[in-house]
């Protein structure tokens, strides 16, 4: 009965086309994560504000100081103006209270001849997030840039924070497409009684699952290729070979076909949207907060790290990573695709377990 | 589950004459739940002729649907054996859903698809060959009317237009069978006529035709064979004429008049053909076994007492009478024109 199952795949992608609409929220959504999200968050800094001073006395300038300051006001990032906009003050008071009141991001305080063996002092706006961990490290580089200097190889290029992100956005869009545009439609299927329908023809249940699980998993993949594309067009994206590109289109297609089976089970035991709609909601954002999209799960408490083990997106953006980023083969990834695999095979074998149930 | 298909040697039961296609033995369908437990089809037995419409007959909330649904293998009986041809329902569900044909209460149809679309997808999912689907669409799309209309999407249709579509839709594969779950619920009466019409040539290809209904003049229209069913019991089956008969009380004549003398009311019931006379909201009510034989006689006491008389009425007990007679209490308020109940929402 392999019949009945194309014909309801090719009745749901008839349908999927016959709403524009739709597809094109769907993809707008991850699109704006990717460019406004992409873009707002992990843009490298520069100009901040930074008072330096010397310890009382300061009769003359310590050689570390002349330096340090002449460091600290070329210190930039390759292609980037400079990091740090310096200001020097010959009162550690008044550098202080700039910091309070603003005005500076960070104080650094250079010992003065007589208390050699002194540390250099470095106060910092600790409220802010980002520049703390900034100022800190250009202090240490100038300073250590007296002796040795770091030699710095990026081993995979340069990578904005952006791409780094692009790729987790991939998989957003699949998951995205099938829990609110696959499920929902599914669940109004069953409203409308279609799926009721189905179910007095000599169509096997199987079949009709297999049909469904089809369609979902082509849409999906649709929209994590279209997503693909555009990832390459506005973050500058490399693929570097063919089979690298083939590589990901497999990948693409084993998380597709693994969360339409999720979200076939899933929906399967909702009889109506809003519900159904909320699960979803929660689904997707514990899913992928948890994959590594945004920042390495290594930042994450051990408990959170569990999550990521039995998360889908985490390996479909890991393998991404690989493939995209670091242009690695099957060797790296290889991992992550039976990770996949694993959960596909899992994920299928419970969408037709549960959706059997709701038939009967 | 996935009842797997076992070939017995014979699966008919050998006291079932082969002329019916449908034989229903005992069948008890409970639904149980926490708190209650509901018994919506109560030991049901009876047997449905090859190639007539059949009726089943009964008020919302009667058990019709259950049994439909059991016969079309959505439900597994709690207990009890039904054959649909020589397949029983709990052993053979998929053998016998390729030869019947359902049409729902509730819409299947998908809106958002175009009448032929509708009906092509349809085609696919109970195996009608391509080679013969698009000219088998076309004439179905004919035999409705909607051939100008194929390729506009169903939400724009009226309801008699998705009904006549949906019905022609459980006919694509020429089933044996057909059930109409509640076929004409909700339909404005040019519609009903239309899709009365529609079943009616339906049957004339030699299908067997299921029909539920909750309205009279549906079943007394278009049956042959009408069961009874009421709180999930088989009350009565019969042909049309002979449940008629089986009201006691004969015809029923009502006498509209002005003014009424109390003293002809014994005189008239003393006619040993009449079974009963009564007076309520200024009419007469007169049940007689021959009640056209007997019209001149009452008429001529009328007369001798001067009662003026404002209309005459004389009509043959309709099916309403008879379930009323045989349940004490009505199938539907207002069985004609009602649309209260044509919005019967999700029921299950």
């Amino acid at each position: 009965m392999i019949k009945g199952a194309v014909a309801i795949f090719k009745r749901d992608f008839k349908k999927f086309l016959s709403n524009p609409f739709v597809i094109i929220m769907t993809l707008v959504m991850p699109i704006m994560y990717l460019v406004i999200f992409g873009n707002a968050v992990g843009g490298t800094l520069t100009h901040i504000p930074l008072a330096v001073v010397q310890e009382q006395p300061y009769n003359d300038f310590t050689p570390l100081y002349t330096s340090s300051l002449q460091g600290l006001r070329t210190l930039a990032q390759k292609d980037y103006p400079p990091t740090f906009d310096v200001l020097v003050y010959n009162d550690e008071e008044k550098a202080k209270r700039a910091l309070q009141d603003g005005i500076v991001k960070g104080v650094v305080v250079f010992p003065s001849p007589i208390s050699r063996d002194n540390a250099v002092r470095l106060y910092v706006d600790s409220s802010d997030y980002a520049t703390p961990a900034l100022i800190e490290s250009g202090v240490q580089s100038v300073l250590v840039g007296e002796t040795n200097p770091v030699q710095i190889n990026k081993i995979y290029g340069d990578i904005k924070y952006i791409q780094f992100f692009g790729v987790g956005v991939i998989v957003m869009a699949i998951f995205m497409t099938t829990m609110f545009g696959g499920g929902i439609a599914l669940i109004k299927d069953r409203e409308l009684g279609i799926i009721e329908g189905y179910l007095v023809t000599p169509v096997k249940r199987s079949s009709i699952i297999l049909g469904m699980i089809g369609s979902g998993t082509v849409r999906a993949f649709l929209a994590g290729f279209t997503i693909f594309i555009v990832d390459i067009l506005i973050t500058g994206i490399i693929v570097q070979s063919t089979e690298d590109f083939f590589l990901i289109l497999v990948v693409l297609f084993i998380t597709s076909l693994g969360v339409t089976s999720l979200m076939v089970s899933i929906a399967s035991r909702f009889i109506e949207q809003q519900s159904y709609s909320s699960v979803a909601a929660f689904f997707s954002l514990i899913l992928f907060m948890t994959s590594g999209a945004f920042y390495p799960t290594i930042g994450m408490p051990d408990w959170l790290r569990w999550i990521t083990i039995i998360n889908p997106e985490f390996y479909a953006v890991d393998a991404l990573r690989s493939i995209i980023l670091r242009g690695q083969g099957l060797n790296v990834i290889g991992m992550d695709i039976i990770a996949l695999l694993i959960f596909s095979a899992v994920a299928i074998t419970l969408g037709i377990s549960t959706y059997r149930r709701t038939l009967e | 589950m996935e009842p797997q298909t076992f070939y017995h040697e014979d699966t008919r039961p050998h006291h079932a004459p082969t002329d019916s296609i449908i034989r229903i033995d005992h069948l008890t369908k409970v639904f149980q739940s926490k708190t209650k437990s509901v018994t919506a089809v109560d030991n049901i037995t009876f047997n449905v002729t090859r190639g007539e419409i059949f009726g089943l007959l009964g008020p919302n909330g009667a058990g019709k649907s259950t049994l439909i649904r059991i016969l079309t293998t959505l439900l597994r009986p709690t207990s009890g054996s039904a054959y649909v041809d020589q397949y029983e329902i709990t052993k053979d569900p998929e053998k016998i859903r390729s030869i019947i044909g359902v049409c729902p209460q509730n819409s299947t149809l998908d809106v958002e698809l175009t009448a032929y679309d509708n009906l092509e997808f349809y085609g696919k999912l109970v195996n009608v060959d391509d080679r013969i689907l698009d000219a088998r669409i076309w004439q179905l799309l004919e035999m409705t009317g909607l051939t100008d209309r194929a390729h506009v999407r169903v939400q724009t249709f009226s309801g008699g237009m998705k009904r006549k579509l949906e019905i022609v839709r459980a006919f694509i594969h020429h089933p044996l069978i057909l059930f109409l779950d509640e076929p004409t619920i909700g339909l404005d009466p040019e519609s009903r006529r239309e899709v009365w019409q529609q079943i009616t040539r339906l049957n004339e290809e030699e299908t067997t035709i299921i029909l539920t209904t909750h309205y009279m003049d549906e079943a007394e229209k278009l049956c042959r064979h009408i069961a009874f069913v009421d709180r999930g019991r088989l009350i009565t089956l019969d042909t049309l004429d002979n449940l008629k008969l089986a009201i006691p009380t004969g015809d029923l004549i009502e006498i509209g008049f002005e003014a009424m003398d109390e003293r002809l009311l014994p005189e008239i019931r003393a006619n040993d053909q009449i079974t009963s006379a009564d007076i309520r909201d200024s009419k007469l009510f007169i049940s007689a076994k021959n009640g056209s034989g007997v019209l001149p006689a009452i008429v001529a006491i009328l007369a001798k007492y001067s009662v003026p008389m404002t209309s005459i009425s004389i009509r043959p007990p309709s099916l309403e009478d008879v379930f009323i007679y045989l349940t004490g209490k009505k199938l539907d308020e207002g069985t004609s024109g009602d649309t209260k109940s044509s919005n019967g929402g999700n029921r299950q």
